[in-house]
């Protein structure tokens, strides 16, 4: 059963007179412990199709069905709820918070939530990745791939069950972004999570178990 | 674990406190205009206690007291006997002390004083002597403002002629207050025999228990001499301090509304800056808003992190500026009451409260609308920059 399905979803985006239909009814599923790649030229709709995904914006037209339950219309609060249960973000540009620590930033999503105490699994996570020495050190005293850790750290403090990351070595060097990619592919196994990736690495492809072309709003089978 | 672990039980507290230690510069600038508005509210609050208070204490007792004297209406060049006789029969309950007054040159020792001259019975009832004795019935002695017996190096127990009579002093009267009869000019009190070739009095004074008693014992006066039928005349001019430091009160109340309003405006002025601090830091960090809303970060909680930090920075500014206006105050309260410990009483201490009150309030206001636009941001467009 798919955690994550689009069906026949349209995205109009209307400026005054002009109206642009990013997304012309597309269908997508992702499974647990399935790496998908969604590959496209610019502007074709790839970030568009990735916040449906990623319960970021609502569908023009057509549905979004999250772990089988419909959420098309659910409200603003309700959406928050999801992504902070079901969902991981991870950005070209990391979006870590400066003046927070590596543990702190991965500790983020869960710590309005009192009721359950994260440290240990954000120390659990960042030692996953291979930062477990860099703990108390803020953004600015790690390199782009640290960085870019402790930030798919931070993805999965929560548990979700799905992970989205929108051109996620985009800003790094092809090395640093093949053991990025290989840390998504080895945490994708141990949680058993699926993983939506929005890429123009070529590399990313050796990693995917499905890709998805889509173009001017329309995939292409 | 250590403080900030602790802090991190409250995410909104942490957060916005490590928001505000991001840019220094910009929040020590917000808060400091925080602290000018305090400064002006609060201090020119205290302005206006420290000038009624110095004002009240000058009148001193003299606001329980009503002067009558002789009105244009009246056929006699003072107040008569009769009419004297008439005052203590319908004004029963306040003291009644009729004055003759002359001036003359009082002389010892080669030096010279221009003095003011009362002849009155009851000494006591209006003057306060520093040394000596008032009697209540000042018969053959004489009393002296301490200026003037200093000037001319005069001693209790020395003679002063007036109008060809010697008088033994018999004490020095306290010139501190600045109003009252006679004003800053030296006095001479002598028993009222001494003044026996004027016919009337110049004036009576009435010593009431309070300053209210003593506004309806002149009003008793005034409608029991000046109304005739229906016509309004002056036979006798009655005046009571009361209405003096009524008007004065009054005054001072006026000019404390119009510097609070002052202080206030300076208020104003700080909130905007603070509402645009407020707003240039989060449209500034619009992206990281965008993130915290992506990871599932609620609205409320972001509103709730912004307007913390508005809250902080309005308690900073309002602690810093409150105390800065305590040494303001007590500076003032220095130089126009002579006492700085007068600034620790409730009646001019509350405006640090007001001032401190009003800076944590105006912030959180200007922190209203930014932290509703921060939180009500789509994450997408956001996040797109
Ligand atoms: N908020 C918006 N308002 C208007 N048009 C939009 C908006 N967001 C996206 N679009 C349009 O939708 C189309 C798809 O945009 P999208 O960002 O999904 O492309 P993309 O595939 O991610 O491109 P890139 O590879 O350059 O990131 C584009 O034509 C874009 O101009
Ligand atoms: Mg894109």
């Amino acid at each position: 059963m798919s955690v994550i399905e689009l069906d026949d979803v349209v995205k109009r985006y209307e400026s005054g007179a002009q109206t642009v239909t990013a997304l012309k009814g597309v269908d997508f599923h992702a499974d647990r412990g399935e790496m998908v790649t969604i590959i496209g030229p610019s502007g074709s709709g790839k970030s568009t199709m990735l916040n449906m995904i990623g319960l970021l914006d609502t569908p023009t037209s057509g549905s979004v069905r999250l772990d089988d339950h419909d959420v098309t219309d659910f409200t603003e609060d309700e959406l928050t709820e999801e992504r902070r249960t079901n969902l991981g973000f991870v950005f070209q540009d990391f979006h870590l918070l400066p003046m927070l620590s590596a543990v702190e930033n991965v500790e983020l999503p869960s710590v309005w939530d009192t009721s359950v105490d994260r440290r240990d699994r954000a120390i659990d996570l960042l030692k996953r990745v291979g930062l477990g020495d860099r703990l108390d050190h803020t953004p600015d005293e790690l390199s782009g791939g640290q960085q870019q850790r402790v930030a798919i750290a931070r993805s999965l403090i929560n548990e979700p069950d799905i992970l989205l990351a929108d051109e996620p070595t985009g800003n790094l060097d092809q090395d640093t972004g093949r053991t990025i990619l290989e840390e998504v592919t080895r945490l994708k196994e141990e949680e058993n999570i699926a993983v939506v990736a929005v890429t123009h690495d070529e590399q990313m492809l050796d990693y995917t178990d499905r890709t998805v072309r889509i173009v001017d709003g329309v995939i292409q089978s | 674990m250590s403080v900030a672990d602790a802090l991190w039980r409250f995410p909104s507290a942490m957060m916005a406190w490590r928001n505000l230690g991001r840019n220094r510069m910009r929040t020590a600038l917000a808060a400091l205009g925080i602290v000018i508005g305090v400064v002006a509210i609060s201090s020119l609050g205290m302005a206006g206690v420290a000038l009624q208070q110095q004002a009240t204490s000058n009148l001193g007792s003299l606001t329980n007291q009503v002067s009558v004297s002789a009105g244009q209406d009246s056929d006699y060049d003072g107040v008569t006997e009769e009419q004297v006789e008439e005052i203590r029969s319908i004004i029963t309950d306040a003291e009644v002390i009729p004055q003759k007054t002359n001036s003359t040159t009082v002389s010892s020792r080669g030096q010279e004083a221009y003095v003011s001259v009362t002849g009155v019975t009851d000494a006591a009832a209006l003057y306060d002597v520093s040394r000596g004795t008032a009697p209540e019935r000042l018969q053959t002695g004489a009393l002296i403002s301490n200026s003037t017996a200093q000037q001319l190096g005069l001693e209790l127990g020395d003679p002063v002629e007036y109008d060809g009579h010697l008088y033994r002093i018999r004490g020095f009267i306290d010139s501190g207050s600045g109003f009252g009869p006679g004003g800053g000019r030296g006095e001479l009190v002598v028993p009222i025999s001494g003044l026996a070739d004027q016919d009337h009095y110049d004036s009576v004074t009435i010593i009431a228990d309070s300053g209210d008693a003593a506004t309806e014992t002149a009003d008793t006066l005034e409608e029991h001499f000046n109304t005739d039928g229906r016509d309004e005349e002056e036979v006798l001019r009655v005046s009571s301090y009361a209405s003096v430091q009524e008007n004065i009160g009054s005054f001072l109340n006026t000019l404390q509304l119009a510097l609070l309003g002052i202080g206030g405006i300076s208020l104003v002025v700080a909130s905007v800056a603070i509402l645009n601090v407020m707003l240039m830091s989060t449209v500034e960090r619009r992206g990281e808003i965008g993130v915290l809303r992506a990871v599932g970060i609620r609205r409320g909680e972001v509103l709730r992190m912004i307007l913390t930090e508005a809250t902080f920075l309005g308690t900073l500014g309002g602690l810093v500026g409150a105390t800065c206006s305590l040494a303001v105050g007590a500076v003032m309260f220095q130089v126009v009451a002579g006492d700085p410990a007068g600034v620790l009483q409730w009646a001019s201490a509350r405006y640090l409260l007001y001032g401190f009150a009003f800076a944590v309030f105006a912030s959180v206001l200007s922190g209203l609308y930014p932290a509703w636009k921060a939180a009500n941001d789509s994450p997408v467009e956001a996040l797109r920059g």
